[in-house]
């Protein structure tokens, strides 16, 4: 744990910035999230300790994309690599956030942070020099789908960092990929700012090699009469984490999520979801699916929580998890909390495994138990990967990486 | 929202087991060391086995915190200041409930359970405990018939040490948590059932439990024996008088069931609540949990919970044998600023065992109703189900209603599924029935009993009607 | 019992069957013969265990075979998978066909119809192969193509979910098929298209099992046997009158039968 014991030397990074210094601060006095706490408890020590074992190290990043773009149209950007953007066209624009505006936005964000909710974001800002930080302003609609990439490098720490405000009445569609290496960890920490009326159609995916290692934190703040929708996708990691992090400001605002993680070997991925309302009329529908399969576990936690002035919430969060070897774990912990009376809210829970009539009916069709699982399992996945945006007529490539052992 | 005033000006009924009995009681020394633990066990003139198990637990809570993570927020309790052993002073040997001195009678009258032979409730055998000690036990006679034997637990330590010495603890052991290794070195009384292999207990058994004295916290345990192929219906009612400090009652129970053995356990619990603003009340803090140790056995939790100040307590089943089933039903009402935070924990270790768990909050004024469980498939479990559905109530725009299931699972071959929901009573369902001439307080109550209809028909019949009426009292004037 | 001398050897058989699920015995010594051509019907009330000798017969993990055979074409098939037996030849229609919701009827209807090709040495089809094929087996149920595109069974009404099954059937061609309540919650017309399915699909090669509770599917297609089944055995065989007469008398009439057995 190499890092922890720069952070409390507070020799990190050279050259610091000021948020570098602020977020180091915090980190200072207490460096490792509370293993009690509830976000942290399930985290696998030895995991998680590899995740902080390599250095940071900003040398050597080759990357190549994994699949081509689908049309000209795509605008594709590569934290660290390629940041510089200004399109002013008619009917939209995408610039890059000044410095001072950057600036002003992370602090605004850091001021509120909490050391074991936000630990992995005050992590990736002590970390992310400024190269790393990707600040976008976007508004207009009829806008090119953009993608965004975040990488690791082999036997190295990244950190990447991407802030987007989307002005009024914006329409955008956003794929972010994150990709791990042989021996890797990368911290990726997304600050997305939904002005009134904006509507952001948005997709992770999450994929690694060998060995690799994901802190993901997913900040959003939606202004009324938002629309927000996540599909999400995490697979093929030692070691990841998805942090989701909603604020409906105003209330009035509209969240979709639809997310899912698979594990085999020994992989641990867990998603923790917080979505905050805060004020009345929200609506939320999310729908997380965990794959654990060998001798991996895989974890989900919500939490929604409707204070009283949020009247009116219509909320539903439903977890559904299949469990697929005798040596593989699920846990899964949707939470509601409750003030306002009259609100809408449910949410559900299951583990099973795949469901053995429907595998016995395409059994007495000629179908074999191996193809017949594999078509319940892609039909699984099919209502999140549909979700996710942008580069939907390249699944086939995603269904190949899925369906490898 | 309608008929605001009319709701308002409905008369408050007060808490009707509020009062104090003048009797003398032989209090010891507040506070809680070592000798306090060696004094209690003297006065009960203990084996040297209970002595030790006693002063096990309390080297133990010593090195323990007390627990935070319910976020329940209560003013830090001072466990020097709580008298461990009070008992209303009587003569020595009682060899009749003639000699019980006619006050404590008297007193279980007014609460509605009568203990004289001309009086008592026909069909049910109870156990009166008040403050530390049992006073009474009813109908002991023809249970022993039966080969039955319900008593308070310290005479059962005198008379069937073999069978105390061999159970006591193994549930809940004595370091399980702070307040059950507090309960394992203060414990005073409480009720003992042994159901022998084969018999149907003839009769419900009933323990009620009152809290007198303002100063003296109760600890009781309970211990619950079915042997093979026996079954046993247990009911469990409590009250407390008005007090503005808070008393703190830190019971345990466990509950063992063997090969085909059924019991069923059932709390209406109304503990003093405390005021409108919080002054007084119940600390509620107690530990129930039952083992399922014989193939095909069963054990099933339904409980009221409207009283205390603050409630924690969470039911479990250990589903040990094969095929073996764990129930828990719950109806949590809480108004003003009460706080109920339970749930319960259904262990599956077993094959083909199953669970299924109907939890009702209800929360009204500033209160904060928890649903808090765990349900865990262990790597052996193969074939079991779980099947759980936690639903909440709000009334009024103050309370708050909370859910937090924790799903676990090793076994791929297990299902669980965990539902939930909040609701209100809505305008139009109030209006509806109004217009069909139904007073708005019996609108009320009665969608509320509708909503708890699950659990109720789970109850005893007599303990149905009661938490019905408690139901009715406690939301009086508290829908507005 | 069947006792006359056949020309060839049956399709199936079943000899003396028990069976049970999680401990609970629910055949109790079970025989029947299906030759080439024949329709047979089985009869009796609900729980009798006729829907579990059609699950056994298709290899339903969840029952136990706990004494005699099930031979198929002559071989015994006791220990197959259930894809296995639909492979060589048995179909199950459902009493009830399951959703698999996600999973698209087209590609679910290839992916099997391949599987028995290759089981028959026959070429695979591709998507557009298939489609063409289907196309025409559509018309036998009087189907429509939008039917293809949506999840296996999911939102389908009941004559549809039915129709689905029997549409299968065509594709599959079976030796034998055995079609459990397939006439239960159908409509006249719904019940008219079915039993032209089967009969089109029927021939002198072919075995087919109507398990039933009502004549009404009987008047359409008339079975060669009627068996009538109670508490896991089969207590009486006749000829289709016996299906008549059960109608009339219901099934209070049988009841003497298990007295006499």
């Amino acid at each position: 744990m190499e890092i922890i014991e720069k952070i409390k030397t507070n020799k990190l990074v050279e050259n610091q910035t000021e948020i570098q210094k602020i977020c180091l601060d915090k980190l200072q006095s207490s460096p490792l999230p509370n293993p009690k706490s509830e976000l942290w408890r399930l985290s696998d020590k030895s995991k998680f300790s590899t995740f902080l074992d390599y250095s940071v190290n900003e040398k050597d990043l080759k990357f190549d994309t994994p699949y081509p773009k689908n049309s000209q149209n795509t605008i594709r950007l590569i934290i660290g690599e390629n940041c510089q953007i200004k399109l002013i066209e008619d009917n939209y624009s995408i610039q890059q956030l000044s410095e001072h505006e950057l600036d002003k936005y992370i602090k605004d964000q850091i001021s509120c942070f909490d050391q074991n909710e936000n630990w992995s974001d005050l992590l990736n800002l002590s970390l992310s020099c400024k190269k790393n930080i990707l600040g976008l302003k976007i508004n207009g609609s009829k806008i090119p789908p953009i993608e965004i990439f975040s990488h690791a490098s082999c036997n190295s720490l990244n950190a990447k960092t991407l802030v987007i405000l989307l002005e009024k009445n914006c329409d955008i569609q956003l794929l972010q990929v994150n990709l791990g290496k042989d021996n890797s960890s990368l911290s990726q920490s997304t600050f997305f700012f939904l002005e009134e009326n904006s509507t952001l159609t948005h997709g992770v995916v999450s994929y690694g090699k060998n060995g690799s290692n994901l802190l993901n934190s997913l900040n959003v703040i939606q202004q009324k009469n938002s629309k927000y929708n996540l599909g999400s996708l995490h697979f093929k990691f030692n070691y990841a984490r998805f942090e989701i992090n909603i604020k409906q400001s105003e209330g009035n605002a509209k969240t979709n999520i639809k997310g899912m993680q698979i594990t085999k070997k020994d992989e641990q991925i867990s998603t923790y979801t917080k979505i905050n309302f805060n004020g009345p009329n929200g609506f939320l529908d999310q729908i997380n699916k965990s794959l654990a399969d060998d001798k991996s576990h895989a974890i989900f936690e919500g939490s929604i929580i409707v204070p009283k002035i949020a009247q009116k919430t219509d909320a539903s969060q439903l977890s559904r998890n299949l469990l697929l070897s005798d040596l593989a774990q699920i846990d899964t912990k949707p939470q509601l909390e409750i003030i306002a009376d009259d609100v809408k809210c449910k949410h559900g829970a299951t583990i099973s495994q795949l469901n053995e009539e429907e595998l016995f009916y395409m059994r007495t069709r000629g179908i074999t138990l191996a193809e017949a699982s594999k078509l319940q399992l892609s039909s699984y996945f099919q209502e999140i990967i549909s979700f996710i945006p942008v580069s939907k007529d390249r699944w086939d490539l995603l269904d190949k990486i899925l369906n490898e052992n | 929202m309608v008929n605001e005033n009319l709701v308002k000006d409905v008369v408050k009924e007060p808490y009707k087991y509020g009062f104090v009995t003048d009797i003398e009681t032989e209090k010891i020394a507040k506070g809680l060391n070592e000798d306090i633990v060696r004094l209690i066990s003297q006065k009960k003139e203990e084996p040297k086995y209970l002595l030790d198990f006693r002063l096990k637990a309390f080297k133990k809570w010593q090195k323990m915190d007390e627990p935070d993570w319910a976020g329940l927020g209560y003013k830090q309790i001072d466990y020097q200041d709580i008298i461990y052993y009070s008992a209303p002073k009587q003569k020595e040997k009682i060899s009749s409930l003639d000699e019980v001195d006619p006050k404590l009678l008297e007193t279980f009258d007014k609460l509605g359970i009568p203990l004289t032979e001309q009086k008592k409730l026909t069909n049910v055998a109870v156990d009166a405990v008040f403050d530390s000690v049992s006073i009474a036990t009813t109908f002991r006679e023809e249970l022993a018939e039966h080969g039955v034997i319900f008593c308070s637990i310290s005479e059962a330590v005198k008379n069937h040490s073999n069978l105390i010495e061999r159970y006591l603890g193994t549930v809940v052991p004595a370091s399980d948590n702070y307040f059950a290794a507090l309960n394992s070195a203060v414990f005073s009384d409480g009720s003992f059932v042994y159901i022998p292999k084969g018999v149907t207990c003839p009769m419900d058994l009933s323990s009620y439990f009152r809290i007198n004295s303002g100063d003296s916290g109760q600890f009781e345990r309970t211990l619950i024996i079915a042997e093979e192929s026996s079954s046993v219906s247990y009911l469990e009612g409590c009250t407390a008088p008005m007090f503005d400090t808070n008393t703190l009652h830190a019971a345990v129970v466990e509950l063992i069931a063997l090969d085909d053995a059924s019991i069923k356990y059932s709390t209406v619990q109304n503990w003093y609540a405390g005021d409108e603003d919080g002054v007084g009340g119940i600390f509620n803090f107690v530990t129930k949990r039952g083992k399922c140790l014989g193939k095909r056995s069963k054990i099933s939790w339904s409980q009221v919970e409207t009283g205390s100040a603050i409630t924690w307590k969470y039911p479990s089943c250990l589903l040990l044998g094969e095929e073996s089933v764990g129930e828990f039903y719950s109806v949590a009402l809480t108004n003003n600023l009460q706080k109920a935070d339970t749930g319960t924990k259904m262990i599956h270790i077993g094959p083909k065992t199953k669970s299924t768990i109907v939890s009702k909050g209800i929360s009204a004024g500033n209160s904060i109703n928890s649903y808090r469980g765990l349900v865990k498939m262990g790597t052996k479990a193969k074939g079991s189900r779980n099947y759980s559905q936690c639903d909440s109530m709000l009334i009024g725009d103050q309370a708050s209603a909370n859910t937090f299931p924790y799903i676990k699972s090793q076994q791929p071959n297990s299902e669980i599924e965990h539902e939930a929901s909040t609701c209100r009573i809505s305008e139009d369902q109030l209006f509806y029935l109004q217009s069909r001439g139904i007073e708005f307080e019996e609108a009320i109550s009665m969608m509320v009993s509708g909503f708890c209809r699950d659990v109720f028909n789970q109850l005893p019949m007599e303990f149905a009607a009661e938490a019905d009426k408690l139901l009715a009292l406690k939301l009086e004037g508290s829908v507005g | 019992m069947q006792s006359q001398m056949k020309e060839s050897d049956p399709i199936l058989e079943v000899k003396n069957l028990f069976a049970s699920t999680n401990n609970l015995p629910i055949l109790k010594g079970v025989s029947l013969a299906v030759y080439p051509g024949e329709i047979h019907a089985i009869m009796g009330r609900n729980g009798c265990g006729k829907s579990t000798l059609s699950k056994i017969i298709a290899g339903h993990p969840s029952y136990n075979i706990t004494d005699g055979d099930i031979k198929f074409s002559g071989e015994n098939i006791n220990a197959l998978e259930p894809e296995e037996r639909s492979q060589a030849g048995i179909f199950l229609g459902f009493q009830y066909p399951i959703e698999i919701p996600g999973v698209s009827n087209l590609e679910f209807l290839r992916v099997s119809t391949n599987a028995r090709r290759k089981f028959l040495n026959k070429e695979e089809l591709d998507t557009f192969d298939f489609e063409e094929l289907v196309k025409e087996k559509l018309e036998l149920v009087k189907m429509d193509q939008a039917f293809l595109s949506r999840s296996v069974n999911q939102g389908f009404s009941g004559g549809e979910k039915k129709r689905n099954e029997i549409l299968q059937m065509a594709l599959l061609e079976p030796k034998i098929a055995i079609l459990d309540e397939t006439d239960s919650g159908l409509d006249i017309d719904a019940l008219r298209i079915v039993a032209s399915g089967i009969k089109k699909i029927s021939n002198a090669q072919t075995g087919i099992i109507l398990i039933t509770h009502y004549q009404r599917l009987l008047d359409e297609i008339e079975p060669n046997y009627v068996h009538v089944m109670a508490d896991g055995q089969i207590i009486k065989t006749g000829g289709s009158d016996l299906a008549l007469e059960l109608e009339k008398k219901g099934y209070e009439w049988t009841d003497n039968f298990v007295k006499e057995t």
